[in-house]
């Protein structure tokens, strides 16, 4: 990228931050000096302006714009509506580019035209997000495929938005009088978004989780066509399904919007605490649920895992640190949950453990009073960043914040969904049947 | 006498707070650095948590329904409750040969499982009146929701900055095992331990699923603590023996503690399980149905599964871990198999029970 086109990405993302940050501190002041409440003001019409002024600076600069805009849209739990609805046409629905911009990827990977590769490929998109668009085929033998074509210039924008996260970074760290150590967390996203341009990394990812659930029905990864993929191109088997947000469409086909969340949960739980491999990006376009009539009549919910571009590994050890941190939230232990951050690799400035149980404390006060009800409520990963930041908590482990985030997309699907996931359930014992058994 | 039985030695009503009461103790129970509940009182003998009131609470209600049912007590068979696998025999073999990770697995499953066990908690309860005809005031039944469940899950799980069965479990297997790693497929060995292949078709379809899942429940619950004897037995010997445990009188303390804490669980469920016996059940359609018949039907039930699931699964899961973990430690790893094979307890389920 050229270095003026950079300087002007870089002030043009400070300049939203700051449009947004002052329009909500105008309004403010102004009722402050008019003597009304600010929160008795209705912030919906600034809210919509907000959103779609921060779509278009996303679909514009795209790269991690758009995947920060994708956080956002599914947060509900978190955003106002507003955003919310506006944001999460970011999950798929981002402005896809042309098929002459597209085209040369397509060819250059597969080293052929595309005339030859497909008997009839789509030049509109089905879908358009953050990395790569999704264009329907046709293969030669008469299967109904999905092409993911990487945008041409993705890499670049990635690269730039990590040097200037990097710089923002720098000087939090600087000017914070007690800063969380943000540095290792950019890394690891470096470290990861460099993977996620990387096909081949994510079709070798999908073809694992695809074994991890081998013997569950309730899971179904799409199967990959080798030949017709490469680093920036994956053609795979074309499967649809109803987004797991989209509670409308859940009850007009039976499912039981209550059933996507705990089967979500108990899924995510199996790959992150019991397989310590998961497909880190749960957001609501790389989830698709399909209904399942079983023998007795029931209507059960079946899923389709996509993208495993943001997949990870978790250290040896980690998924059980995890299964006794939540299980002691779960269960309003204290004393549990401090050894479990201890053994999960948090760490406090002095090394004395009273923040950490501070935290734990913290977190259990405000799960519904310390009155137990086994549910991963929509607050808990929300509290729990908030608390770190309260305490002096400096370092937390970078695999800890991917599995946050991932969670944090779960709990914003429960939201929009009206129901809660009960983790003690999705961890129990033979809960990673559970699919089979549902049959 | 206990101070609360003391104080009140015919109450048969207690307030929530009452039966989550702890007795007075002089030195709380500190194992491996945790800090578990219970503890010690002046005499140095073992006190366990929420007990103030709870235990005499308990023989108030038996002593109550003896004297006023013609049923007795609930009991399950001992004749029922298969030896544990692996034997004391086969653990002690295991760990003289240097072969830990079996012995660390089955510990840690027990911390985990027991763990769980704080989730009949969350058991939803229906009305009382809507499925059992006669009064039900002054019996540990009507205290189930108020204070016998909350109890029973904060002895197993732990509860604020106290830890329970999980961490007293993992604290005897990090006494006697001097802090072994987990092995890292843990999780899934219990997550994916496979169910019967099917959804359990309904046992009592006369009454209302809850009331199903709720007396199911109770009775699973029951026999899994009436069954565990025999776990607490084996631990108790193996993790005693200063040839295989680090710390032999720490670990075996812990299993004794553990073991005394889970009496009340076996007393207040069979309790209140002889309590529905005694009375008569009302059934979806509003059909009268004998408690006896209906308790002891869901026990038979209950002992033939768990009996059935028990045996050769778990002493594949054991061959498996012996050969996962046995390499490079034994020199022949069949060899140390047949072995533990040969130290085997041999049971058969009794003949009224077959499959």
């Amino acid at each position: 990228m050229h270095p003026i086109a950079r300087v002007l990405r870089t002030a043009r993302t400070a300049v939203l931050a700051g449009r947004v940050y002052a329009s909500y501190r105008v309004l403010r002041a102004v009722d402050r000096f008019r003597g009304a409440d600010p929160k008795a003001r209705d912030y919906s019409a600034l809210n919509e302006r907000n959103a779609w002024l921060i779509y278009r600076n996303a679909v514009t600069l795209r790269g991690l714009m758009i995947k920060l805009a994708q956080v956002i849209g599914t947060r509900s739990d978190v955003f106002p509506p507003e955003y919310v609805k506006i944001l999460s046409q970011c999950h798929d629905a981002v402005p896809a580019r042309s098929w002459a911009e597209i085209l040369p990827v397509l060819e250059a990977e597969l080293g052929a035209k595309a005339g030859e590769a497909f008997a009839q490929i789509e030049q509109t998109p089905v879908a358009s997000a953050s990395l790569a668009q999704v264009h329907r085929a046709t293969l030669k033998t008469g299967e109904s495929v999905a092409v993911k074509i990487q945008y041409p210039d993705i890499e670049d924008l990635v690269r730039t938005d990590l040097a200037n996260t990097e710089r923002l970074c720098r000087v939090y760290e600087r000017f914070d009088p007690q800063p969380l150590a943000l540095m290792p967390l950019v890394q690891e996203m470096q470290k990861h978004l460099a993977l996620e341009l990387d096909f081949r990394r994510e079709v070798e990812s999908g073809e694992r989780i695809s074994e991890l659930f081998r013997d569950d029905p309730a899971v179904r990864v799409p199967k990959v066509y080798h030949d017709l993929s490469g680093g920036r191109v994956i053609t795979m088997e074309f499967l649809g399904g109803m987004k797991p947000n989209d509670k409308a469409a859940l009850v007009a086909a039976g499912i039981d919007p209550q059933d996507v969340v705990q089967e979500l949960m108990r899924i995510y739980t199996t790959m992150i605490l019991a397989r310590g491999f998961f497909q880190a990006d749960p957001h609501p376009g790389n989830i698709f649920v399909n209904p399942h009539r079983t023998a007795d009549g029931r209507v059960i919910p079946r899923f389709v895992l996509l993208d495993f571009g943001l997949s990870k590994e978790l250290p040896d050890g980690f998924g059980y640190g995890l299964f006794n941190l939540m299980f002691a939230l779960m269960t309003t232990n204290e004393g549990a949950m401090v050894r479990a951050f201890i053994e999960l690799g948090f760490e406090t400035k002095t090394g004395d453990t009273g923040s950490l149980l501070a935290l734990a404390k913290a977190m259990n006060r405000r799960s519904r009073g310390g009155q137990f009800r086994g549910e991963f409520t929509d607050e808990v990963t929300e509290d729990l960043f908030n608390t770190i930041r309260e305490n002096p908590v400096v370092k937390v482990p970078s695999d800890f914040v991917l599995v946050g985030r991932a969670f944090s997309l779960l709990s914003g699907i429960a939201h929009t969904l009206g129901g809660q996931a009960n983790v003690l359930n999705a961890m129990a014992p033979g809960s990673a049947d559970t699919g089979r058994r549902a049959e | 006498m206990s101070q609360a039985a003391a104080l009140h030695p015919s109450r048969l009503e207690f307030s929530l707070e009452e039966l989550l009461a702890s007795p007075k103790l002089d030195t709380p129970l500190i194992a491996g650095g945790v800090r578990c509940h219970g503890g010690f009182d002046g005499g140095g003998h073992y006190v366990s948590p929420r007990t103030l009131w709870r235990n005499p609470a308990v023989k108030a209600w038996q002593e109550q329904h003896l004297a006023t049912s013609p049923t007795p007590l609930v009991e399950i068979p001992k004749d029922a409750v298969p030896p544990h696998l692996p034997s004391v025999a086969q653990a002690k073999l295991l760990l003289k040969e240097g072969v830990r990770e079996p012995m660390v697995r089955t510990l840690t499953e027990i911390a985990i499982i027991e763990g769980f066990g704080a989730t009949i908690r969350e058991l939803p309860v229906p009305p009382l009146s809507s499925f059992i005809r006669e009064d039900v005031g002054g019996t540990a039944l009507n205290h189930l929701t108020g204070g016998l469940f909350e109890a029973h899950a904060r002895d197993e799980a732990g509860w604020g900055e106290e830890g329970g069965h999980k961490q007293m479990w993992e604290a005897a297997r990090d006494l006697a095992l001097s802090k072994p790693k987990v092995p890292g497929d843990i999780l899934m060995a219990i997550m994916g331990r496979r169910g019967n292949g099917a959804r359990a078709g309904r046992a009592l379809p006369q009454f209302k699923e809850e009331v199903e899942r709720v007396l199911g429940f109770m009775t699973n619950v029951l026999i899994v603590e009436v069954f565990a004897a025999s776990t607490f037995q084996w631990a108790e010997d193996v993790l005693s023996d200063p040839e295989v445990s680090d710390a032999p009188k720490d670990a075996a303390d812990m299993v004794r503690n553990i073991r005394a804490d889970e009496s009340p669980h076996v007393e207040y469920l069979r309790t209140a399980l002889s309590e529905i016996s005694a009375r008569t059940l009302i059934g979806e359609d509003g059909s009268a149905h004998n408690g006896h018949e209906v308790v002891q039907g869901l026990i038979g039930r209950s002992l033939k599964a768990v009996m059935h699931q028990r045996g050769a699964a778990r002493r594949e899961q054991i061959h498996a871990s012996i050969r996962a973990s046995a390499k490079g430690i034994v020199k022949d790893v069949e060899d140390l198999i047949r072995r533990f094979d040969e130290l085997e307890t041999p049971w058969q389920p009794p003949a009224r029970y077959a499959a």
